[in-house]
This record gives structure tokens, sequence and C-alpha cells, in this order.
């Protein structure tokens, strides 16, 4: 290019700059997982009138939520008198190893029945008794069933219930393939968020009343997970960078039943329609972990049970598909029933890997899966500094805040009532929080843009001598062997060292593709380097907690310490340090017992 | 088959068909139960030769698939040395060729790049290679990779397929494989087309559940029971992860902008199946047009590439004779809204 017109170019870009974007809009939902298209759904229903937005990174109805497979949980039908709210309390509490503050579960149990019943009348398909009620299946640490479902597609049948409703609602605007590069707080308060299009690369500000975040976890920290690509943790690593205090970040589920050789979920519904897990003698090995509960056990102690299993030997050995495996076995279960009830999983294991599961185990082993932790929140969703003061403005919902009902360790089908039930909640408080307050950014909105439009341009800029994607597989590797089922202190130590030198690396990243024109280099970089705040922050809870609770489990400290670490771990960013402190965990009803399944 | 034949074959049946359709509804609704019939039998034959056309074609590995051939539109294939290797290492790898068509100033351009792949490998893991070593600009859309999400359509060896659940090795042609983007979605850089128009079009049918009982459906306090058989009406419609392939492959979509096309068109079959669903006829009236179900000459080819087995097809002829039937319950009114 000649010298003159990269010159003229730059002047344009310069012109463009000024003329960026400023959307309003009374509710600004960022991420449109489950969490988040209740949140828009209630907000608008709150308040007629309102503007709310959602913007996504991908089209909205893609959201890693399409994935969750085995259903949801909530006790819907009580007056039956074999199940009730406080047992499905005490199966979660105990489930999160106690670390799970007991009102936020309270509230969980209480509203879950309702959001399946609102889910129901928006168009689920959910399978249904001979009564034309809908059916419950038993699942991992709940004591009775009370799982409702729809086949093994639980996920992805309410995503486009709710996808399908919620583009209808007038007052909604869905922003497809926007990504989120920062998150406006000013004085305590939210300002906005600013995504670029990625079709284009045009900026945007969403300058909102109210903001939520609703952006998922962050299990591609790990390379072995059962998660989507894009599950990267991009709101949670927003809310850290713009000085909100993270919780719990130490604790990350691990799948007992992920898919060798792709990691892709086989569902927990397997387990709860009847499958055995069995070793290479053929052995229902759980029975030496989990007496009582066999393979319906939560899911930290069966992922400790396989991993022991495989470094004892009694795997089936690595030279079929890579790695060393236990076997989910279906055989013994009605076809029929099979084809009814888990379609996905009988269909994925002959496309992926092409075995029948009716004459052949399915092979499986632990990958991550979910993260416990989050962007710090109270009892409402509503975002707080380390402090407790709270963001005015500001929630966070579903996997990516931390409320607290999970604890140390989540139980099956209960992340898709919490996204249920605290979307809603954040979606009413933002919408009320909206009707009072005013636009709130101080500072001039094009000077946001312009600060913001500059930092893309430099790191689209950048020209070093490492490749992004190689960065994220060193940060993956670290995270599958120093961060697993098994830590080691030795291990946790030595993976932040190199967690460091990698993030170090990452400064001296090279970008190829200085377009932008759907610039998926741009964005890739833009999550690892997400990816690489959230697993540091894990990695340094992690190594400061000596004991073992729920999903997280020393060799060194094998045991539960209430004495010393029945606390949540809060941290923060000052500058570029991290700020760590404890916070009691809210105990209502139930007192810390041994627990044993 | 040579173009030319394809060609002659594809308008012949394109104007052909409709029009026996369209004899059949004149005689449906004048009542003229023979010519009714024998317009009936001349589409269904119609329809079986192109279907067969259709299977020729989709089996032949000819590379051009249910669709004009592209090669035309390839202007520079050059050759990179194998070097990519796919994580996780498995066994049995051996090196395989993608023919990648990425498109970028106004046309597409193919390039090969060699990979290594084990029979686990997916297409997806290949471009994902290729992204991560070769060349990190490389556009394609891509999440759940479990065939989910619907993110990741594209035209394998020439048919529309989703990345992430086509088998690298299974889908190799004498060592190739061939990726580009669909053609029906506007094309936006590489692998990425533009999906606006799709989504456009899907909310036309109004795809959600109208109730009568506006205030229940918010407040939720009983549930609308339905029972296993009401359940299995609509349930093989739902499984639509709105990837878009059907209308890559239908014909109808590649030579009508206006005509809705087999998602839409399934997704109202699935919504008016519902037993939980008050909005009655009237939804099907929101299709009872040239650019609804009329539209649809019946190719089968939205049934033949859907992932997710939906059968927009049979979900298109179905609302179809009911429409017929509900002319004749009607006294002929339709019920158009």
């Amino acid at each position: 290019m000649p010298p003159a017109l990269r010159y003229f170019l730059s002047f344009a870009d310069v012109i463009k700059a000024i003329n960026m974007e400023v959307l309003d809009y009374d509710v600004v939902v960022l991420g449109s997982g489950i969490a988040g298209f209740k949140a828009a759904l209630h907000a608008a229903e709150k308040t007629k009138g309102q503007r709310i937005c959602i913007i996504s990174k991908l089209h909205a109805m893609r959201s890693h939520s399409v994935s969750a497979e085995g259903g949801i949980s909530g006790v819907l039908s009580p007056e039956e008198g074999k199940d009730s709210e406080d047992s499905h309390a005490f199966d979660t509490i105990k489930g999160s190893d106690y670390l799970a503050d007991q009102d936020a579960v309270e509230l969980l149990v209480s509203r879950a029945p309702g959001e399946i019943r609102h889910l129901e009348h928006l168009g689920v398909p959910w399978n249904r008794t001979v009564h034309g009620e809908i059916e419950e299946r038993p699942f991992g640490g709940m004591s009775t069933p009370r799982t409702a479902f729809a086949a093994d597609k639980t996920g992805f049948f309410m995503m486009r219930a709710l996808y399908d409703y919620v583009s209808g609602v007038e007052g909604i605007d869905i922003f497809h393939e926007y990504y989120a590069t920062s998150i406006v707080i000013e004085k305590g308060t939210f300002g906005g968020i600013c995504a670029f299009r990625i079709s284009d690369g045009e900026e945007f500000f969403f300058r909102g009343r109210s903001g939520i975040i609703a952006t998922g976890g962050f299990s591609r920290a790990y390379g072995f997970t059962t998660t989507a690509h894009s599950s990267t943790g991009d709101g949670t690593a927003l809310a850290f960078e713009a000085g909100l205090a993270l919780k719990d970040m130490e604790f990350v589920q691990y799948h007992p039943t992920a898919l060798v050789p792709s990691g892709i979920l086989i569902s927990e519904a397997a387990r709860g329609e009847g499958a055995y897990l069995i070793n290479a003698n053929g052995e229902r090995f759980m029975s030496r972990y989990a007496k009582e509960r066999m393979e319906l056990a939560p899911r930290d102690i069966i992922s400790r049970a396989i991993m022991t299993e495989l470094n004892e030997g009694r795997g089936f050995p690595s030279d079929r598909y890579g790695y060393a495996y236990v076997g989910l076995d279906l055989r013994h279960i009605d076809m029929e029933k099979l084809s009814k009830k888990l379609p996905m999983i009988m269909e994925m294991s002959k496309r992926m890997i092409k075995l029948d599961p009716g004459s052949e185990p399915i092979p499986v082993r632990p990958g991550t899966h979910f993260t416990m932790g989050g962007v710090h929140t109270d009892i409402d969703g509503n975002a707080l500094y380390s402090d407790g003061r709270q963001v005015a403005g500001l929630w966070a919902v579903g996997e990516c805040g931390c409320v607290s009902v999970h604890g140390a360790n989540r139980l099956g089908s209960n992340s898709l009532s919490q996204c249920a039930v605290w979307g809603r909640i954040a979606g009413e408080k933002a919408s009320e929080h909206a009707a009072k307050s005013s636009f709130h950014s101080r500072s001039h909105p094009e000077e946001i843009l312009e600060r913001e439009s500059g930092r893309i341009g430099k790191l689209r800029d950048s020209s070093g001598s490492k490749n992004p994607y190689e960065i994220r597989s060193a940060m993956q590797k670290v995270m599958d062997s120093n961060f697993f089922v098994f830590k080691t202190v030795k291990g946790m130590e030595e993976g932040v060292s190199k967690l460091l030198e990698i993030k170090k690396e990452f400064s001296d990243i090279y970008v190829t593709d200085k377009g932008k024109k759907f610039n998926t280099n741009l964005v890739n970089i833009f999550e690892i380097g997400n990816l690489l705040e959230l697993a540091h922050a894990s990695a340094e809870l992690a190594l400061r907690r000596r004991e073992s609770r729920g999903s997280h489990f020393v060799m060194e400290y094998r045991e539960r310490d209430d004495a010393e670490w029945l606390k949540h771990s809060i941290i923060s960013k000052r500058g570029a340090r991290h700020e760590i402190s404890y916070l009691p965990v809210r105990i209502t009803r139930w007192k810390p017992q041994p627990r044993v399944y | 088959m040579n173009a030319s034949r394809y060609m002659i074959l594809l308008y012949a049946s394109m104007l052909g068909v409709p029009l026996l359709f369209a004899i059949m509804s004149v005689s449906a609704l004048l009542r003229l139960g023979t010519v009714y019939y024998i317009s009936e039998m001349a589409a269904a034959a119609g329809l079986f030769v192109y279907a067969v056309m259709g299977f020729v074609e989709a089996f032949s590995h000819s590379g051009g698939g249910m669709r004009i051939p592209k090669s035309a539109m390839s202007a520079e294939i050059r050759t990179n040395g194998i070097k990519n290797s796919i994580t996780p290492a498995g066994p049995g790898e051996r090196p395989v060729t993608v023919n990648l068509g990425r498109f970028g100033s106004g046309r597409i351009e193919f390039r090969k790049h060699g990979v290594m792949a084990n029979k686990f490998t997916t297409v997806l893991d290949a471009l994902l290679s290729i992204k991560e070593g070769e060349d990190n600009s490389l556009s394609v859309r891509y999440s759940c990779r479990m065939g989910i999400c619907g993110s990741c359509g594209m035209v394998i060896n020439g048919k529309p397929a989703l990345a992430c659940e086509t088998g690298l090795i299974d889908a190799c042609r004498g060592g190739t494989v061939s990726v580009e983007p669909m053609q029906v979605h506007p094309p936006v850089k590489d692998l990425v087309t533009d999906f606006s128009g799709f989504m456009k079009d899907h909310r036309k049918i109004i795809p959600e559940l109208y109730r009568k009982d506006a205030e229940e459906q918010q407040r939720a306090e009983h549930i609308y029971r339905q029972s296993q058989d009401e359940l299995l009406e609509y349930l093989p419609f739902s499984y639509c992860i709105m990837c878009g392939l059907c209308m890559d492959a239908c014909p109808v979509v590649n030579s009508n902008q206006g005509f809705i096309g087999p998602q839409a068109l399934s997704q109202a079959e699935r919504y008016h199946k519902d037993s939980r669903d008050q909005m009655g006829s009237k939804r099907l009236g929101l299709v009872d047009s040239l650019d609804g179900v009329w539209g649809c000459e019946f190719a089968g080819a939205c049934s033949e590439v859907c992932p997710k087995g939906v059968d927009p097809a049979a979900a298109i002829q179905s609302m179809k004779m009911e429409l017929l039937g509900l002319d004749w319950d009607n006294d002929g009114e339709k019920g158009k809204i």
C-alpha cells in the first residue's frame, strides 16, 4: 500500500472513531444462554415500554446452554408427599460440601418448580408421565427423582423455546455476533458495555441504566472439557478487569463421563436411567466408593473414583482412543427406553466414535464441565466488590455469577434451575432499577469508545513472535495436569508459576488477521486473554485452600477442614496484583455433617 | 450426470411440478375429483423422477451434489506440505488433504491443506487445526462441536453438512475432502455466511405457542397437560437446530428469493402440531401461499441433509394436505390472517 493511501486510511479510521455508535437501552443483557434470555424476558415483562437488548458473541440461539442434556431440578408435586423443597435444599447443600449459602439454596428450591412450569408454557417438549404431567428422573446426589427433562436435550429445547419466544417480545433487541470488550463502571455504578460487531468490526457503546452479565463459565481454560469452544468466561473476566470481585474460583467441576477422545458430554441422565460404570475387569467399581448411591453419587465423588481406577491400572487401555477410560454400560437397559429418554447420547456414540451403546460400553473419563465460581454477588445476583459494596445497576447470573448455590460441587440439573431462577430475579430487579435511574456515564461515551477503539486497534496490530493458539494450548495443558481431579501442593505451585510465564508470553503474540471483516482471530485473542486471567485467579485460590472440599481435592490435605476453611474465597484485582480475602458461608438450618453417600 | 442434462431436468421439474400442484389446488377448490387425482398422479411421477435424480447426484461423488457445479469459481489451487497434527493424537493417523474454498474478494478461492487425521477426527477438527497452525485468519463459525448448536453448517464434498458431525476420513474421496461455504446464505468471509435473512424468515411463522390464557402463560401456576401421543405429534419437528443446511439444499430457495423455505415451514408445523398451541388454522394460513407451503416442489433435499432428522419435506406435505382438507371443511373459505 502506498504511504499516502495508508495515511488516508488511518485518517479515515479516526473520523470513524468519532462517529462510533452509542446505543441507549434501559437494560443491557450480555450473553444469550438460558439466564440471559430469562433476564431479558422478565425485564420486559416487569416494566412495559422499556428497551432491552441482548448482546451475544454467537447467533443468540447457539449459546452453550444448548449443550445441557440431563434436565432441570425442581420439586413439581410436593403434595404427593414423596418429595419436598427441604429435601431438595438439603441434597443441594450436602452436594455442595456445605459451601453453598443456604439462604440462596432455599430461594432456588422454592422458585425452581415455577420456572419449570413457565418453560412448559413457552413450549418445551418435556417428557410426560402417563397422566400427561411432566416426568422427573433420578439424578446424582438427588435423594429422589426430581429432574424434569426433555429427552437428553433439555438445554437445547429450553433454548429454542426461549429464543423463539423472546425474539418476538416487543422492546427486546437481539444483537447477534457482537463481541464485548469491556464493562464500563464509573464510581461504583454501571454505565454500559463496549462491544464490536464481528461481521465488520464496527464498535458500539451499549449505554444502559442497568446491566446483566450472563456469559457462562470458563471451562475452556482446560483442554479436555465437555463445554463448547465458546465457554471462555468473557463476562467474568471483564467484571474482574473492571475491579469487581470473583468468588470460589478454585471450585471447578469435572464431569465423570466425558466421551473419549473428544470430551463431548455423556449425560448423567444415562446413570439416572440405570447405566453402570465398569472398569476393565467388568467390575461396578462404584461399590467401593459410594456404597449406597453407587453411580448416582455426586460428580466430584465419581470423578475421583474413576481417576483412582485409571491411576491404579484398572481402566481400559489407551491404545484404542488415545486415552485410558472406564466403560459406561447401557447394555442391560431396554432399547425403547434408551431411544425415548437418551436419544442424543445414542446418536453421538454412533456418529462420533462408531460405537453402539446397545452392544458395547461407552468409553468415558472425567472432563472439565462447570465452574462453580464466578462474579461475587449477593442473593439477588447483584454484583459486588470485595468489601461487599454493591455495584449499582449490575447483576451477574447463571454460570458466570456466584450467588453460591453450588458451593464446592454442583449437583447435576441444579444449573438449569439456577439459570432460570436468577435470570428472572435479575431481570426484574434490573428493570426496576432502570425505571428509577438515569443514564450514568460521567465521561462522554465518545471518549469511552475512542479509548476502546485504540485498545482494540493496538491489539489487532500486534506483531510479536508467539502464536496465540499455542499459548492457549500451553495454558490448557497446565490446567489439565496441575489443577484437575487430584491436586498436589507442588503441582499447584508449579502450575501458578507456569501460568505467570504463559501470561508474560501472551504480551508477545502476533495477530495474523488485520482485517475487520469477521475477524475471529481477534475474537479468539480476547477470549484467550480472558481465559488466562480466570485460570490464573482459579489457580491462585486453589493453591491457597489447604483442605479438600467438593471438587477441590488436595493430596496433602485429604479432609474437609470446617474450622479453618468453611468460607468463600474472594479475589479481586488491584492493578496487576491479586487481592485475596475470605467470607463466611451463610448457614441457616443445616449444620455441616460428614458427607457420606 | 452432466451439467446441461441436470439443468434441463431441474428446470422442467421446477416449472412442471408447481403447475401440477396449482391444477391440484384449483381442482380441489372446484371439487373436480378426477382432474385432481390425475394431476396428483402426474405430480407424484414428476417428483419421483426429481427425487431419483437427486439421489443419483448425491451419491455420484462428482463433487457437484444437488447443486450447480462451482468448479468455475475456483481460481487458485496450491498445495502445502503436511504439517498439522490434530490433537489428541490418536491411533491410526494418516494424511488427508482438505481442499478448502474460502470466500474473499467476491469469489471463492480453493487451496489445498494437508492435515493428519485419525478415524475420530472431524472436519471441524481439521479446519481448526488449519486455523490454529497454518493460517490464524481463517474464519469459521463453530461452538458446541457436538451437533447441537447449529453453527458449523458448510458444504462438504458438495453436500451441505455440519462440520463437527462429519468424520474427515469418512468424507475422504481419494484422500481429499472439499469444504466450502454454503451457497444460499450470502457469503461474508471464508466459510462464514450471513444468517440475517434466515432468521427473519424463521420469525414469519410466529414461532411461539399462541395461548388464549396469556396471564396463566406468564404466571405458570398449573401445567398444560400433554399425553405421550400428543408429544409425539410435534416432537420430530422440534429437533431443528437452525443450522440452515436445509435451506442450502433446497432447489426452490436457491431460485426463488421469496420462498420462506423448509426451515421456517417445518417450524410452522412444529408449533401447529403442538396440542398446547391455540392459534389453530390461522397458523396454517400464515404459510398458505406460493412463498409458503405451495412454493415447495417436494424435492426432498431438505430432509435428506437435515442432520437432526427433522424431515421438513414431510412437514410441508402434511400442511398442504391439511390445508386442502380445511378447504373442504370450511366450504372453501381459507383461514388466512
